[in-house]
């Protein structure tokens, strides 16, 4: 198994804003985090609101430059960060496929071939093109676990998205991302859902006011996950 | 493909670029990425025009419209007696519009598409030149407003026509270099933004929109009013565009082509290597 991501005592702290600077609170952020991503794995991270998870995995997508540290990586990253987002509301789902497609850095002909298999994934028949304005939010959040997951980067990063939508998307959605891990993808994943992470992660990473505290086999950084909340 | 990835080595995502050769690295990211540009063009087109009944026909309507405003003003109220001063308007209007865009565009691109960069890893500056090309397609389509008063005036056809698109590209260019150089500055410091609204506001009646180079050239001479004026880097392009336009040739000075020019690459060039520079930790702040 190669490593296709290794972060070396990554750290990043956000500005305080001025008015808040004389308040005795820390800055937010991560610190001195080193781990390795191995090919084909399913990493989870868990942890509480604002212990610095979405950041940790806008650093790995290349959104924030780390302050400290060397973060490497091979292949493609793609962050799949909240539902809808990045999505333009007055173009069709078919256009913001394609716009989303150029992010990943597909070309013309590589979107090309897989818009069929994004729209019936999507399940969103002719409200593909329509305007995202008219779409509900699960319509939203459907389309964009399809296009996310279509493209296969070779690393997906998941951000709190997998748990949207209805049981039956839910289920579809978990069994795309099992697939895209069978076709050696490898994904990281934050969710707040334990028992998601427990049948499809092969280690959870346990991250509490920026650092990594616990990592290894899901069942015992869930129970220390467990654990700190209780004690909180 | 995972075959592939094995034999693949692990790259720094934040590398080192020397300094150098940041204005080269941008140009070819841009060249890289002009798939997404024309993608993130037709998106902004779209998202601009789509809802609107009269669509594209906006981008020739709102120059000839304040231009009949204007003449109205200025023929009627001021009593200008030169009968091609409303084209010479809608052109400074053109120029000037194409100026303030390219600059607020680009200078305001980090915080408008903070939700684009967070799927994948895509250069920043392509966000910046994507508003710009919009901002540029816009005032060539624009150009069609001047029509009616080719036929009306007879105004001559020649292929100086084409240095009517040049001088736009320069104004474009500068508008977005400058834009550049201020994106990062204005994500850690908002107020960056409200001064460069207020400086195109101001700009507007500082450049050669309502009033012309012989205006000014007749009323101040050469001295140093003169030097003073060619600081702003749009008046020499907004001339360029009424002369090549009207087949004038007005006299200007080689110091303030000189001027116009270093102003433009300058602005490319410290733009650039700002933005390169600091736009990805200026994301941070947004």
């Amino acid at each position: 198994m190669s490593t296709v991501m290794r972060l070396e005592d990554i750290s990043l702290e956000y500005p305080v804003p001025r008015q808040y600077r004389k308040e005795d609170v820390l800055p937010s952020g991560v610190r001195n985090i080193s781990l390795d991503i191995q090919q084909g794995e399913v990493l989870g991270i868990v942890g509480r609101n604002g212990s610095g998870k979405s950041t940790l995995l806008k650093i790995m997508a290349g959104v924030f430059p780390p302050d400290n540290g060397i973060i490497s990586s091979k292949g493609s990253v793609s962050l799949l960060a909240g539902v809808g987002v990045g999505f333009h509301k007055e173009l069709t789902g078919r256009e913001n496929a394609y716009l989303y497609g150029a992010l990943m850095g597909r070309t013309q002909q590589q979107i090309d071939e897989l818009i069929g298999e994004i729209q019936d994934f999507a399940e969103l028949k002719h409200h593909f093109d329509r305007p995202i304005r008219t779409y509900s939010s699960g319509m939203k959040s459907r389309l964009g676990i399809s296009v996310a997951t279509a493209f296969r980067p070779d690393l997906l990063l998941i951000d709190e998205v997998l748990g949207v939508g209805d049981a039956s998307f839910r289920k579809k959605s978990e069994d795309r991302v099992k697939q895209l891990i069978q076709d050696s993808g490898t994904v990281v994943i934050v969710s707040h859902s334990m028992g998601l992470l427990s049948s499809i992660c092969t280690r959870i990473a346990l991250v509490e006011n920026g650092n990594v505290v616990s990592i290894g086999p899901p069942q015992d950084t869930l129970k220390a996950y467990s654990e700190l909340l209780k004690i909180e | 493909m995972s075959q592939e990835l094995h034999e693949q080595e692990l790259v720094p995502l934040w590398g080192k670029r020397s300094l150098h050769r940041l204005p080269f690295i941008v140009a070819s990211d841009l060249l890289r990425s002009r798939h997404l540009l024309r993608l993130l063009v037709k998106r902004d087109l779209n998202a601009r025009y789509r809802r609107a009944y009269l669509g594209y026909a906006w981008a020739v309507l709102e120059p000839l419209l304040l231009a009949i405003v204007y003449t109205f003003i200025f023929t009627i109220l001021v009593g200008s007696s030169d009968p091609m001063y409303p084209v010479k308007i809608i052109i400074g209007i053109i120029g000037w519009t194409l100026f303030a865009r390219s600059l607020t565009t680009s200078a305001k691109s980090l915080s408008s598409s903070i939700n684009l960069f967070q799927f994948a890893r895509v250069p920043k500056t392509v966000f910046a030149t994507s508003g710009t090309l919009t901002n540029a397609l816009l005032a060539v389509i624009s150009l069609t407003s001047i029509l009616p008063f080719y036929f009306i005036h007879d105004l001559p056809v020649s292929l100086n026509l084409v240095l009517i698109l040049f001088w736009m590209f320069v104004l474009t260019f500068t508008g977005w270099g400058l834009g550049l150089l201020i994106a990062p500055i204005s994500c850690k410091i908002p107020d960056v933004l409200n001064v460069v609204s207020f400086l195109v506001r101001a700009g507007f009646f500082l450049s050669p929109v309502m009033w012309t180079y012989d205006m000014f050239s007749n009323r101040f001479g050469e001295g140093w009013h003169a030097i003073v004026a060619h600081l702003n880097p749009t008046v020499i392009p907004i001339t360029g565009m009424r002369d090549a336009l009207l087949g004038e040739s007005t006299t200007i000075p080689t110091y303030a082509y000189v001027m116009c020019f270093g102003f433009a690459l300058g602005s490319y060039i410290l733009g650039t290597i700002v933005f390169e520079r600091k736009a990805h930790q200026a994301v941070v702040n947004v």
